[in-house]
């Protein structure tokens, strides 16, 4: 039985068919990306173990191979046939290098997934900041204002918020108990056409309505979610608040007579730097509004490591700085004041391009090794 | 070039090795749950050019106090330093607010009968004021105490409730500590504002700061603008969704109001919302065509801003009104200005509307 199992991941028949699910993978996913939108086309269809069917609601069937699942099989059969057979002979230099390539590049995308973080910093001229804010991720925090030097933030990923449950964690003073979610909302002063009462007894939310909108996938477009948080000290309600990524101030409660700050807000990534603006520069075609160049100076301060640098960012030459790389991505064409920077933390960047490196010498080696071969026997003959 | 893929021979223990390794990456990967995050954070510094100005101008002092039993500390919110919650028989209700104002032009008969406005009580002249007055404490200080109560008003509604509001006028800065609610629930706790009054001290400190005798200081909310309010506006506390709010009274005793309230992004873009102003005034909706004709374009501190000018109904009391508008958008929020009242006194306030919105100081947020 286990010779069995070794010998179907070892043998080149899976190569050849997760290869062709691959390739019939990727092309189900590109033409998906039309209806789902990039970021939801990944995540179903390549960010998955498999892609699931919903017959009938709350009945879900695996359909097809996600790309965790192909990658992973693909990078198991490289593995175990070379474990296998591995034998460092001087002919077999090319193709042992060709597959280190190629392990490494799979690795690489796997890394790639785990850690890589992709956000987006918005600043208007003169203005500063030290975060950067996620594209897509939302987070409920609490924030503990009591300390005069520092705050205190407990961040609560959008997915617990959304299982509408009891959150508690040691760090956090009180429970919060999730009455409703909605993962797509337009919050309005009066009730309308499609609204609900939020239900709020504390914060701005008092009074106002939420229209549930559907989930959007477009690429310019993202979700603005709305929750309604119960605040509770043991068993007893400090209020009711309507947080939602709309508003944006945050609302406060008391608790043993410290002020705590509650928001949904999009997801933070701080850091140990801050990034002013200084200019912003957008140069059209004369006579038209086709972007010419478009580019930021921006100061760029460390206080841990005393630097405090002017540094221009403009189309194709981002800063790369703390492990991140900075990118001219935008500008909001109703201020023209403001900037967008795309902000990418990718530890495993390097992986492709040693892949690369080494799949290609694996081919040469492989190629001259046979060439000298051929000649050495053409002469001898 | 021929691969030999043969299938024999046994597993290695580096199979297995490479394989366990493999599975610890993919369950990372495939099933590692996102999850909550704490961190410290630097307090996010106010803007360099932000010197706090009205409505609580340095230099700052902190108020102490001894909170009375029966009364719930509530989170304080950009007016009111202090704020409190009364919670009566049944359903009765009451709240005490502590708000120290600048700027503030008007006299004390102004103050009581913009109070007497509010519950629907007729205004008052100045000799009948006395009446209404009294002399209390705050801490060691002289103070009026005015009492807004309409016993023998028409509507019931306005014999139901009780305003008691002590003015304190203190280093540039007029301090009204209000105790508000219905009016059996005011009469009743009246001995214990009075208290409340007696037992506020001003401590040299952090603007906005509140201490009670038990209490941590609440920190001031960050990431609010900073203006400066023109002369003869009087700051109103917020509402939902409103973040700030301003009533100017006419001559006539007309008033309009004006208010601050901001936005995440577009907000459904300029002509939805011009259009629902001019509902808001009983007009119909416009066109991008018209829309071009209605709206000029104004500079202001937080960048290109759109002001629009129009006159309609007042659906509430069928007068003709006024409604001036700016829109300014601002990294990722858009930013809300409106004027709406009497056209009289629009006018008059034009020019101080539009300078007010030209001159705010946006927070580093």
């Amino acid at each position: 039985m286990f010779d069995r199992v070794i010998n179907l991941f070892t043998s080149l028949k899976l190569t050849v068919a997760l290869l062709c699910l691959g390739t019939l993978l990727v092309f189900i996913g590109t033409l998906a990306q039309v209806d789902e939108g990039l970021y939801q086309a990944q995540a179903r269809y390549f960010k998955s173990f498999f892609i699931w069917w919903s017959p009938a609601a709350g009945m879900k069937l695996p359909v097809f191979p996600g790309g965790y699942l192909l990658g992973s099989l693909l990078l198991v059969n490289l593995f175990s046939a070379h474990a296998k057979r591995f034998k460092f002979t001087r002919k077999k230099i090319g193709i042992n290098l060709t597959h280190a390539g190629i392990i490494l590049l799979l690795l690489g995308q796997l890394l790639t997934d785990v850690l890589s973080t992709e956000s987006a910093m918005r600043l208007a001229e003169g203005e500063s900041k030290n975060f950067s804010q996620d594209f897509h991720a939302n987070e409920l925090v609490v924030v503990d204002m009591s300390d005069t030097q520092q705050d205190e933030v407990i961040a609560i990923p959008e997915s617990l918020v959304a299982a509408q449950k009891e959150i508690r964690h040691p760090k956090l003073p009180v429970t919060l108990r999730v009455k409703r979610h909605w993962p797509n909302t337009d919050i309005l002063g009066k009730p309308a056409n499609g609204t609900v009462p939020a239900d709020a007894t504390q914060g701005v939310g008092v009074g106002v309505h939420v229209r549930n909108l559907p989930v959007t996938a477009k690429m310019d477009e993202r979700n603005l979610p709305s929750a309604v948080i119960e605040v509770l000290k043991g068993n007893e309600s400090l209020g009711t608040w309507l947080v939602s990524s709309q508003i944006g101030q945050p609302q406060t409660f008391t608790n043993d007579h410290k002020v705590y700050q509650l928001a949904l807000r999009f997801t933070r990534h701080y850091k140990a730097h801050s990034i002013t603006l200084q200019d912003f520069a957008h140069d059209k075609y004369k006579g038209t509004d086709i972007p010419k160049n478009f580019s930021s100076v921006i100061r760029l301060q460390n206080p841990a490591t005393r630097e405090d640098r002017e540094v221009k960012i403009w189309m194709n030459n981002p800063l790369r700085y703390g492990g991140e790389t900075y990118y001219q991505a935008g500008f909001d064409d109703k201020d023209p004041t403001v900037t967008i920077l795309q902000v990418v933390r990718n530890p495993g960047w390097l992986t492709p391009y040693l892949a690369c490196v080494l799949v290609a010498l694996g081919l040469i080696v492989q190629f001259m090794t046979h060439l000298i071969g051929f000649a050495m026997k053409r002469r001898t003959a | 070039m021929r691969m030999n893929f043969a299938t024999s021979g046994r597993p290695t223990s580096f199979v297995q090795r490479g394989a366990a390794v493999l599975c610890s990456a993919l369950w990372l990967a495939g099933c590692g749950q996102e999850e909550i995050r704490v961190y410290k954070i630097l307090k996010e510094k106010p803007p360099v050019e932000t010197a706090r100005t009205s409505p609580h101008e340095e230099p700052a002092e902190d108020v102490h106090y001894t909170v009375p039993a029966g009364w719930t500390e509530q989170p304080g919110t950009q007016m009111r330093v202090a704020n409190f919650s009364i919670q009566g028989k049944d359903t009765e209700q009451a709240e005490v607010a502590v708000m120290p104002f600048s700027s503030l032009g008007g006299t004390d008969l102004d103050f009581v009968n913009l109070w007497r406005g509010q519950v629907g009580l007729a205004p008052i002249g100045e000799v009948e004021l006395s009446k209404y007055m009294e002399r209390v404490t705050v801490g060691e200080a002289a103070a009026k105490l005015f009492d807004v109560f309409g016993a023998e008003a028409a509507s019931e509604a306005a014999r139901k409730v009780r305003t008691l509001v002590a003015v304190l006028p203190r280093g540039g800065k007029t301090w009204f500590f209000k105790l508000a609610g219905d009016a059996a629930l005011v009469a009743e706790q009246r001995p214990a504002f009075l208290d409340f009054l007696k037992s506020i001290t001003f401590h040299e400190g952090d603007a906005n700061a509140a201490h009670s005798s038990t209490a941590e200081p609440p920190p001031a909310a960050a990431g609010l603008p900073q203006w400066d309010v023109p002369g003869g506006w009087q700051e109103q506390p917020p509402t939902q969704m409103v973040l700030a709010k301003f009533l100017v009274t006419g001559d006539a005793g007309t008033k309009t109001e004006i208010t601050v309230s901001s936005f995440p992004g577009d907000t459904g873009g300029l002509l939805a919302n011009v259009n629902r102003w001019r509902g808001q005034i009983g007009l119909a909706g416009v066109g991008e065509a018209e829309l071009a004709k209605l709206v000029t374009s104004l500079d202001a501190s937080g960048g290109k801003a759109t002001l629009v000018d129009m006159t309609g109904t007042s659906k509430a009391t069928g007068k003709q009104v006024r409604l001036l508008g700016v829109i300014v958008p601002r990294g990722g929020s858009t930013w809300f200005y409106k004027m709406l009242g009497d056209e009289s006194v629009a006018e008059r306030e034009k020019a101080a509307f539009i300078k007010f919105v030209q001159t705010v100081r946006y927070p580093n947020v």
